[in-house]
């Protein structure tokens, strides 16, 4: 099978920084993978490039064989890439339900449907009514969470998914994501907890100053000299 | 409930449309003018307040309304209403080309050149005197249709307003509230926030260019600096923050109150007004910025279309 998604090359400058340096990945489906690295490495950068936030200087990016750098934002979502975000960014003035409703285009009963099926899901139904800016930080980064998943996209970025969530929360959270894996989706996610890395991705992609350091499965990661380097010093 | 305040706005428009038979000349005037007010507040609303995408010069589709009606009923001796419609058609073509290249500004400085395109409007008719009389202005022939036009400002505030609560209870009117709450996430979502904008900035723009060419026949004369005051697009501003922006009633009550007002105290004192208009902006600013009926709406967890 080729890979869903090709990073190939993939260079981001701000000014005088070198944000990504020639990074390239190349992700299969149905697989788990993470994205790590000092903070400042790039890899928010990174995701940025790949769903169109930020426009990437050099380099290719193709989904399924077809090039979606250049693409907007909302038009690389709907070939079917969805993210979260670092920093929270549900719509707080609207509902929860309402969260999940802007997202499809689907005709109204059905987008409702699958948003309480969401909703439910992730336990949740109890609060569709309640304005998503009212939740706890832990129950809106489960409304992001599910809000990408409405049109059920096929590779699912997700950037520091446990940070903050509680640990019964998050290993519901850790659950879910298997369970897409296993309904056929791809995730790419980028996370400080090396539990969650190590326990769930099956491949690892580490980034350090932009540049792709080492990739490979989380045990032969945790021992890579460079890696420690990276992340404690000589 | 429900049932009786759709009652009671049942009998509050029988009552309007019962009232030019009983009214005085002021009365109807009062009224007429106050039916524009929310026509230009619930316009201003549906891009500011919805996408919160802040237009510092929306009376610019007023006064691209007002000329458009005036040069066809005073050159081409078009009928006033329909000259009034062309006003809305003028204004939203109006808006097609500003909006295509400023909507992609974001924040402050979308704001800035909606108050430019005020400015060079007023400075461009005042340039071509052969087709709108310049400075000295445009001259309407004399017509007494006070209640003719009462009716049709009012149709027209109905109709804006209908349409907001159309849209506020759709999902269209949610990906709009998208782009306000935070337009990264929303483009990240799928919603092409362009598009969204343009769309919601061309029918913000219909409403101003009838009620424009409305209001040039009123006043049978019109000049730049009658049509275009920066004073009037910072008045429908605030009605909207005083009523509640991005509410479908919110501009309705600021109007309603704040024109209410305006007329009681600038019958008795010329310039209070205006402090009254700042001191109400700081206020609002500071202890409710999301005005009476977002308080309202907050506080008893109202729903939307309350």
């Amino acid at each position: 099978m080729p890979p869903i998604l090709e990073v190939d090359g993939v260079l981001k400058r701000f000014g005088g920084v070198t944000a990504v340096d020639r990074v390239s990945l190349s992700l299969e489906a149905r697989h788990i993978y993470g994205l790590i690295g000092p903070n400042g490495s790039g890899k928010t950068t990174l995701f940025n490039c790949i769903t169109g936030v930020e426009q990437r200087d050099e380099g290719e990016i193709r989904f399924k064989g077809r090039r979606i750098d250049g693409l907007k934002p909302h038009q690389i979502f709907h070939e079917g890439i969805g993210r979260t975000f670092q920093i929270i960014r549900v719509f707080p003035e609207l509902t929860a339900l309402e969260n999940l409703l802007v997202v499809t285009t689907t005709d109204y009963a059905q987008a409702r449907a699958r948003a309480e099926e969401l909703l439910r899901f992730v336990k949740l139904e109890g609060l569709a009514g309640e304005y998503a800016g009212n939740l706890s930080y832990g129950q809106q980064k489960l409304v992001e969470f599910i809000r990408v998943l409405m049109t059920d996209p096929e590779l699912i970025l997700l950037d520091e998914p446990a940070a903050g969530v509680n640990r019964t929360l998050l290993n519901d959270l850790l659950d879910a994501v298997r369970q897409l894996r296993d309904r056929g989706k791809t995730v790419l996610l980028v996370e400080h907890d090396m539990k969650v890395v190590m326990g769930l991705c099956e491949t690892v992609f580490v980034l350090d100053h932009g540049e792709k350091l080492a990739e490979g499965p989380p045990g032969v990661i945790q021992t890579d000299e460079r890696v420690i380097e990276a992340y404690f010093g000589r | 409930m429900k049932r009786g305040l759709l009652a009671a706005f049942c009998v509050l428009l029988l009552g309007l449309a019962v009232y030019p038979m009983a009214g005085t000349g002021y009365g109807i005037r009062f009224m007429l003018q106050l039916f524009m007010w929310i026509a230009l507040a619930q316009s201003w609303n549906l891009i500011s307040g919805l996408t919160g995408y802040v237009s510092f010069g929306h009376i610019a589709f007023f006064g691209m309304g007002a000329y458009t009606a005036g040069i066809l009923i005073a050159k081409l001796g078009w009928p006033w209403l329909l000259a009034s419609l062309a006003g809305g058609v003028g204004a939203m073509v109006l808006a097609l080309v500003i909006g295509w290249p400023c909507l992609r500004l974001k924040g402050p400085y979308f704001a800035i050149s909606m108050l430019g395109l005020n400015e060079v409007l007023r400075v461009a008719v005042s340039y071509f005197e052969g087709l709108t009389g310049g400075g000295s202005g445009l001259s309407l022939p004399a017509l007494y249709a006070s209640v003719a036009i009462y009716y049709s400002m009012g149709l027209v505030a109905l109709a804006v307003t209908a349409l907001t609560y159309v849209i506020v209870t759709s999902r269209f009117g949610l990906r709009l509230m998208t782009i306000r709450e935070d337009e990264i996430a929303a483009e990240a979502m799928g919603i092409n926030t362009f598009r969204y904008k343009l769309y919601a900035f061309l029918l913000s723009a219909v409403g101003p260019g009838i009620v424009g060419g409305l209001a040039a026949r009123d006043q049978s004369y019109i000049e730049p600096i009658s049509v275009f005051p920066l004073i009037m697009t910072i008045t429908m501003i605030v009605m909207v923050l005083f009523g509640g922006k991005g509410t479908i009633w919110g501009p309705v009550l600021g109007a309603v109150l704040l024109f209410t007002l305006q007329e009681m105290i600038w019958a008795r004192f010329i310039y209070v007004h205006q402090l009254l208009f700042g001191a109400i902006i700081v206020t609002v600013v500071l202890f409710m910025p999301r005005g009476i009926l977002g308080v309202l709406q907050q506080k008893y967890n109202l729903p939307r279309t309350i």
